[in-house]
């Protein structure tokens, strides 16, 4: 992956009258990053997307896509970028290809492109039956496809996804989510903002989390998963619990508590270190029968869950 | 592709918004179907008191004339929903997230909007060209119709731009066009109201220009005292000028409104 940023954000700003939706907000992604913008409603996710799209008119700060301002040059900044808004609203009036072929133009392609991107396009987001007719028939989930086509028109270098996937069905979302695993792979930079932290923990490299307009983190994936956890947690599944082995594995000097509920185990660790080997030796020691051990995985959830808190 | 590639694209854009809309395609039909109304009523009384046989050999201009009022209703409508529909509909974020900038995305929308009122208008002319020379038989002045057609679609910037105006500024539709609508009737209300009470000439009213330019226009083309009025040529270049001041003043607010802020989210 290459190290130049193609997208930086800088010093953002945004006031809606007294109401201060950014704050100094500053990120990069670099070429080929699969990056997930996360935070919950109201946040300034949507915010900061339509400022990097020339949209709003930051307060403060700017954007820089490819080198150029999008609010002060438009058709330099835009040109490589494809965007699919939040449960977008398409010009109903069109058919699904002169929409696709109007979209074309804008970016200046000339005929035979447009023609050739629209048919493959429509193919790739399974909308190809649907071409000839008028968007006004199509269901939500056909919208959301379609606004993905017409991101792609351009093959843009930079791809910004709002919520691509929210309120479409699973076949639609599983689709996308390899979709976009492709185009990254095809070296595009994808931004995407999105509430389902499953979604972005599969497809994304970094992720980039605000909460009540400033940035909480920004970064690789793994470093906010090491960042934003406390602690680790091994499930241990026994035959039968005993008090002996409970007090054995509490007096361990690595674990910090050990939680029983039925025949099961919860063993909070002090150090975010794999101590399986460790802990079924002491099982094994106070006479128990393991049926199961796991270290519970920890997951962007936990971690958001817990930047959200404030705390690292 | 340049800028001008891009604007001729949102023209193009416009055309097919406007005209997917009902209203607009109704007001064409209900345009013409007044034409011909005129043209049967009028063609019942060349010859009488009421109609000389000189008159009925410029009826083409009162057929053109009559009907410019739904040319001034079609460009409100037209200017009012340019903009405003965008935010409505939420498609203002799809159209200005490409490599446009505002300035021509705007002229794209003023542009796509007049053509096609002047389109409208063409067609207005040419059927009460036609509906005349079928009536009445053989035309007086023909050769002016053009120009007749090019003085209309000029008076109807004043209530198209400022409809538009409106459109960007509030941006809402049906704010745009009853807040214009009620300028016209407004300002045709007080303009005779103002001369009779205190003989004030209401001439900066917009009203004024926009209805009397094309009438004052063929008066200095044509003499016809039977049908138009003496030539003025003072009132003539006054109206000309008046249309001009509007129509770049409100244009200016617009394109100030639209430069200025934000490109708000969807509001129906």
């Amino acid at each position: 992956m290459a190290s130049h940023s193609v997208l930086n954000v800088s010093n953002l700003t945004k006031y809606y009258g007294h109401f201060k939706a950014l704050d100094a907000v500053s990120f990069s992604v670099d070429k080929g990053c699969v990056y997930g913008y996360l935070g919950p409603n109201g946040a300034g996710k949507t915010t900061t997307i339509r400022i990097m799209l020339g949209l709003l008119k930051p307060n403060q700060g700017e954007v820089q896509i490819a080198a150029a301002n999008p609010s002060r040059d438009p058709v330099h900044a835009l040109q490589s970028v494809g965007y699919a808004s939040e449960l977008p609203t398409l010009q109903t009036f069109f058919t699904a290809e002169q929409l696709l072929d109007f979209m074309g133009r804008m970016f200046g392609l000339p005929m035979q492109t447009r023609r050739e991107k629209s048919r493959q396009l429509l193919d790739l987001v399974g909308l190809k039956e649907w071409g000839k007719k008028k968007i006004g028939k199509y269901s939500k989930g056909m919208v959301q496809r379609l606004s993905l086509a017409l991101a792609l028109i351009n093959d843009p270098m930079v791809l910004i996804m709002d919520e691509p996937t929210i309120g479409m069905d699973p076949e639609g979302t599983s689709h996308f989510r390899s979709l976009f695993t492709n185009l990254s792979k095809e070296g595009k930079t994808i931004f995407i903002s999105s509430h389902l932290l499953d979604e972005v923990q599969r497809i994304c490299t970094h992720v980039g989390m605000i909460n009540k307009g400033k940035i909480v983190f920004t970064g690789p994936i793994e470093q906010m998963l090491e960042a934003f956890t406390q602690q680790w947690v091994v499930e241990a599944e026994l035959e039968k619990v005993t008090e002996t082995v409970v007090s054995g594995l509490r007096a361990l000097e690595f674990v910090n508590e050990v939680k029983v509920d039925g025949n099961k185990l919860m063993i909070e660790l002090k150090e975010k270190k794999d101590v399986r080997g460790e802990i079924s030796s002491e099982i094994f020691k106070q006479e128990g029968v393991l049926l199961s051990l796991n270290l519970r995985k920890v997951t962007l959830e936990d971690a958001y869950l817990q930047a959200l808190k404030g705390g690292q | 592709m340049g800028g001008l590639g891009r604007v001729g694209t949102i023209i193009g854009y416009e055309w097919r918004r406007a005209l997917a809309k009902k209203k607009i395609l109704a007001l064409i039909i209900l345009a013409i179907a007044f034409q011909t109304l005129i043209m049967v009523a009028f063609s019942r009384l060349v010859g009488t008191m009421f109609l000389t046989n000189e008159a009925g050999s410029f009826m083409w201009i009162s057929g053109v004339l009559e009907a410019g009022l739904f040319v001034q209703l079609i460009a409100i409508i037209v200017g009012g929903g340019s903009m405003s529909e965008e935010y409505e509909h939420g498609t203002a974020d799809i159209l200005l997230s490409k490599p446009i900038t505002r300035v021509e995305y705007m002229s794209g929308k003023f542009l796509g909007g007049f053509s096609l009122l002047a389109m409208v208008e063409a067609l207005i002319t040419f059927v009460g060209v036609a509906l005349s020379l079928g009536f009445f038989g053989a035309q007086s002045g023909l050769q002016f119709a053009p120009i007749m057609f090019l003085a209309i679609v000029y008076s109807s910037l004043i209530f198209f731009c400022l409809s538009f105006m409106f459109s960007e500024v509030f941006r809402g539709t049906t704010l745009a066009i009853l807040l214009t609508f009620a300028t016209l009737i407004a300002s045709s209300v007080i303009s005779p109201i103002l001369t009779f009470l205190y003989g004030i000439s209401a001439r900066a009213i917009p009203t004024w220009a926009a209805t009397n330019f094309p009438s004052l226009v063929m008066s200095e083309l044509i003499t016809a005292p039977s049908v138009l009025p003496a030539g003025d040529p003072e009132a003539l270049a006054q109206a000309s000028l008046i249309i001009a001041v509007y129509a770049i003043v409100f244009t200016l607010i617009a394109g100030y409104r639209l430069l200025k802020s934000d490109v708000t989210k969807k509001t129906a």
